[in-house]
């Protein structure tokens, strides 16, 4: 059911909404970032694209997974620790950040059901800010089948009217949010629908970026695994984690005890963010790495998002949000290394 | 002013006698201002080269790089690499011969002057230009910068947007270096350490939540060690594996390594990184501002190094990289050194 909301009601909205934790994107240091709302901002909500992605709500970069603490006799006493479910909503998430939590659901929920991730991500309500211009100039989602006014994985999508917001709810989790705060919403306006659906396709004119014939990309990366090709991409790769961690669809982790105590021995397993582009990634306990060095971490990174992911699960993953493109201190970027290995003659 | 044709001609000079393996320089991508580092090893690729002051880049990282990649090369292709230095840069080079990482000879130094001014700073050209996009950045003649937008051009002073770093500039043209271009320029830099007065003139309790505030955003990608030249070493305490296990270390060697912090973001942890990272650039940091500018949640990470220049400066009248025949500050005793901290 659509409706419009005033742009001066969007505080009293939030109001309605005191029993879920709310974040939106918040500037700190010239760094936009997904925070807890503390006071909402008259304004509305902020048109950007965080540094950070919202994936640090659904995947935070640090989980507790269980307690272990050495008995007496019994042995070691292990303890669950799952996360609370207080109800969540992210504001103004963009469209390529919704549809990289939509590739994630399939990771986490593949095989192996994971309850850590599940718990977070199902008490998230995802309120969608349509790209009516693009917010970073690197954005291509387009080309990696997104759109910037895209709804999947949204349970809300609002489209800034100027002083308005045309609200589309997309699901139950959605229309509650609505139903929250029934009075403050208004039914739109014909013109108002058709103004939405013009500035919806201008959008999509907008995006400075693309990718054309990506779909030659899987096949052509099968014959590239020891292409030299790599050697001269990675170059200027300094074999930092940007690219990865701040990545929308990047979920790779790793698993460690954190000791709190030796004797009775107590702690933690917990599990972190970690990244392919880290050399100590893929060491093995020998000292053999099979990913020796930077050339095969980029290839790794390219072919995860638009090789292997292609295979497992039918998609690309990557949104085309640009950050590895706007962030990378050396000027890596996605699209050109994609475009060189479509094109490329081998 | 440096003559970029100049540049370029040195260059394909020095890549057809065969004399270096390749150059690292600066090239610009056909849809963005700002310039890349770039590997040259053709009469083409030089072609491409540029220098302005969008050429943010410590080119210094990458000599780190190649020793690396000499190391397994077989057989060993031992000629010099060419190298585009600013200053800064060129301290770094100072630095690591020092301290035996490379030799002179491995380097083939193309210096360049940063023209009395600095390179750009994203983010306070990004503040200037709300609404446009910027296409091009130039050095202008007079302190100022020559900013090309698709709304048209703007001349903005260089105090507006230059980086951080450069008001701080102490070596504003190359050091050390094996062909020059532009002017030797000297310029007034009255407060050499503004940037850590503020923070100076604190209460301890006020430091202390500065900095858990800002290392509390730390994400920890480890961009400013891995952008930064001086952090070369092959083990560092902050990596999971944090020694070089080979097929004859036992597993009991590796089960008693000392882990000496978590992979965990914790306040203790990031704290923890960023100061080992301070300390072990004390008397070695060149103040390329690149850890600052690689940070992608923007923490002061400068303030902390210069900090440990101003003490080193303070202490032992130490300026880092200005002399390759000198003991590395932290690596000699000499007789003079104040020792009344020593308690």
């Amino acid at each position: 059911m659509d409706k419009i909301l005033a742009k001066n009601d969007f505080a009293r909205w939030l109001e309605a909404l005191a029993s879920y934790r709310l974040y939106a994107p918040q500037n700190k240091d010239d760094v936009w970032t997904y925070e807890l709302i503390e006071s909402p901002d008259s304004r509305g909500l902020a048109d950007v694209m965080t540094a950070v992605p919202a994936k640090k709500i659904v995947f935070p970069q640090r989980e507790e997974l269980f307690a272990f603490e050495e008995g007496d006799e019994a042995g070691y006493a292990l303890s669950e620790l799952l996360p609370g479910e207080k109800p969540t909503v992210i504001f103004g998430l963009r469209p390529c950040e919704a549809k990289a939590v939509i590739l994630t659901d399939l990771v986490f929920g593949g095989e192996f059901v994971d309850e850590y991730y599940w718990k977070r991500r199902n008490a998230v309500t995802f309120v969608g800010l349509a790209c009516l211009k693009p917010p970073s100039p690197n954005c291509f989602c387009l080309s990696v089948n997104g759109s910037p006014h895209g709804t999947e994985g949204l349970d809300i999508l609002l489209t800034d009217l100027g002083d308005t917001y045309y609200v589309e709810s997309l699901t139950e989790k959605g229309e509650k949010l609505v139903k929250a705060a029934s009075d403050l919403f208004a039914d739109p306006k014909p013109d108002e629908r058709t103004r939405v659906m013009r500035l919806h396709g201008e959008s999509e004119k907008k995006l400075r970026r693309s990718l054309s014939r990506i779909e030659d990309v899987p096949e052509k990366l099968k014959g590239m695994f020891d292409s030299p090709f790599w050697d001269a991409e990675s170059m200027s790769c300094i074999r930092c984690g940007i690219c990865t961690y701040l990545c929308p669809t990047c979920h790779c982790f790793d698993i460690n005890d954190e000791v709190e105590s030796s004797s009775p021995l107590q702690g933690r397993r917990v599990r972190t963010w970690d990244t392919c582009q880290f050399p100590d990634f893929t060491m093995h306990s020998s000292g053999h790495n099979p990913r020796p060095d930077k050339a095969a971490r980029l290839r790794q990174r390219i072919n995860h998002k638009f090789q292997y992911f292609v295979e497992v699960w039918q998609n690309y993953q990557c949104t085309g949000c640009g950050r590895c493109i706007t962030l990378c201190p050396v000027g890596i970027d996605i699209i050109n290394v994609v475009e060189k290995v479509r094109d490329h003659a081998g | 002013m440096v003559n970029i044709e100049d540049l370029k001609a040195e260059a394909k000079r020095i890549l057809k006698g065969g004399n270096v393996k390749y150059i690292i320089g600066y090239e610009r991508p056909s849809n963005a201002w700002k310039a890349n580092p770039v590997f040259a090893r053709t009469p083409e690729d030089v072609d491409r080269l540029v220098w302005d002051p969008s050429c943010i880049h410590n080119l210094v990282r990458f000599v780190v790089d190649e020793k690396r990649r000499k190391a397994k090369e077989k057989p060993v292709d031992s000629r010099p690499i060419g190298v585009v230095v600013k200053g800064c840069d060129s301290r770094g080079i100072v630095v690591l011969i020092q301290e035996k990482f490379i030799e002179r000879m491995d380097v083939f130094l193309i210096g360049v002057s940063c023209e009395s001014t600095g390179v750009v700073d994203e983010r306070k050209l990004a503040k200037k230009t709300v609404g446009t996009t910027v296409l091009k950045v130039k050095f202008g003649e007079r302190m100022n910068y020559v900013v090309t937008t698709e709304d048209g051009i703007l001349d903005i002073p260089a105090a507006d947007i230059i980086a951080d770093r450069c008001l701080e500039c102490i070596a504003s043209f190359p050091v050390v270096s094996d062909h020059l271009l532009g002017e030797k320029s000297k310029r007034d830099v009255p407060k050499p350490f503004q940037s850590v007065e503020k923070m100076e003139s604190l209460p301890t309790k006020g430091k202390w939540d500065f900095w858990e505030d800002q290392l509390r955003k730390c994400v920890r990608c480890y961009a400013c060690r891995s952008v930064c030249p001086m952090c070369y070493c092959d083990e560092c305490v902050v990596d999971t594996i944090n020694f070089a296990v080979t097929p004859e270390t036992t597993a009991e060697e590796k089960a008693q390594r000392i882990k000496w912090l978590e992979k965990s973001p914790a306040d203790s942890e990031n704290i923890f990184y960023h100061l080992v990272r301070a300390i072990h650039l004390a008397g070695r940091c060149i103040d390329c501002g690149e850890c600052e500018r690689a940070c992608p949640v923007n923490i002061p990470l400068r303030m902390l190094n210069k900090k440990m220049e101003k003490e080193a400066k303070e202490l032992f009248g130490y300026d880092v990289g200005f002399d390759a025949e000198k003991p590395a500050l932290m690596s000699c005793y000499l007789d003079g050194d104040p020792g009344d901290f020593i308690r």
